[in-house]
């Protein structure tokens, strides 16, 4: 179902639900996923998926189509995580090194890695940058997102999310590099 | 020689961790509908909380907390802080016919000039505590020594 029969069919109040329901198939493996390499956990990612969702349902009334569905839930979903991770430090009194301890040892858990040296090389690299470099690098490297996409996404200039990615993956070499 | 690592060399994984459970894509949508619908946060009795930002819950929690504590502290303050309003109402619950009696019968030492300046300052005082009627004071006065007498 295209995102403009969505956006219809939630309009009318006896279709809501079955436009919601299309709207939630449609976009959750792209949400989890999304969400998911950010917290690394799966139940942290389980979590903010829903209330991703949730907060769709809540203000997709108010969606003035300004932007394309496909990026305004991102944009929901990203300020989901950097919300999550910030208030994570707050909650602990977390610097930023303990933080990344702490995903560095659920990604060194993650049965999909074992085996695999440079991938958990890679993404130990990866959770090394500071969380908005990191979300930029996901939606360029693993989802090949437009920059026209994500300067709407993060309400960053396509300059500085190309400057930004390009720094990404010089950083995540070197610290490869000097971890083999 | 080892080859330096190429982020472009590298084989990309779409998705870099384990995959969710196997029916997790199956079942989130009915769950997420569970918690959108209306009835979903009333029967918990507690949506509306859920429904407020996150630190204006904590806000209220902390005022919860507070509230608490002041009202146990007041709660838990001594008895004895209240005691003398209380002892004050017990004290004129008393008829002042028994308090002169007991003053009269025990050992305390009351002297008759005592009672005297009492009567002075509440003149109703004597017509309370003295159980007698004008002619037997009169008879009584009349049967005293003329040299106990002030004229």
């Amino acid at each position: 179902m295209e995102d403009q029969e969505i956006l219809a069919k939630f309009a009318d109040p006896a279709a809501r639900n079955v436009a919601f329901n299309q709207l939630v198939r449609k976009y959750q493996s792209k949400v989890y996923w999304h969400v998911r390499k950010m917290v690394v956990d799966h139940d942290d990612a389980d979590d903010l998926t829903q209330d991703v969702f949730i907060k769709v349902w809540n203000h997709l009334g108010n969606f003035r189509q300004d932007a394309s569905l496909y990026t305004w839930i991102y944009r929901i979903a990203t300020n989901e995580c950097l919300t999550f991770l910030s208030s994570k430090r707050r909650k602990f009194f977390l610097p930023i090194n303990d933080i990344t301890a702490e995903l560095s040892a659920k990604v060194e858990a993650d049965t999909e890695l074992a085996g695999d040296e440079v991938e958990m090389k890679l993404q130990k690299a990866i959770l090394r940058l500071p969380d908005k470099q990191r979300l930029v690098f996901n939606l360029k490297y693993y989802e090949d997102m437009k920059y026209e996409d994500m300067a709407e996404v993060t309400g960053t200039s396509v300059g500085a999310l190309k400057a930004s990615y390009h720094h990404a993956v010089k950083k995540i070499e070197q610290y490869v590099n000097e971890q083999s | 020689m080892k080859t330096p690592f190429r982020l472009d060399d590298h084989p990309r994984r779409a998705h870099p961790f384990s995959a969710p459970p196997a029916d997790y894509f199956d079942r989130l949508p009915t769950r997420v509908m569970a918690r959108v619908q209306p009835g979903a946060t009333r029967a918990t009795g507690l949506g509306w909380l859920l429904a407020l930002p996150a630190p204006l819950r904590t806000a209220l929690a902390s005022t919860l907390v507070l509230g608490s504590f002041a009202a146990s502290f007041f709660l838990a303050r001594p008895a004895a802080v209240s005691t003398p309003a209380t002892a004050d109402a017990t004290l004129a619950a008393i008829p002042q016919t028994e308090v002169v009696q007991y003053l009269l019968t025990s050992d305390q030492h009351v002297s008759l000039n005592d009672l005297t300046v009492l009567a002075a300052t509440d003149q109703d005082l004597t017509a309370s505590f003295l159980p007698a009627s004008s002619p037997e004071l009169e008879e009584a006065l009349e049967s005293q020594p003329i040299e106990d007498t002030y004229l």
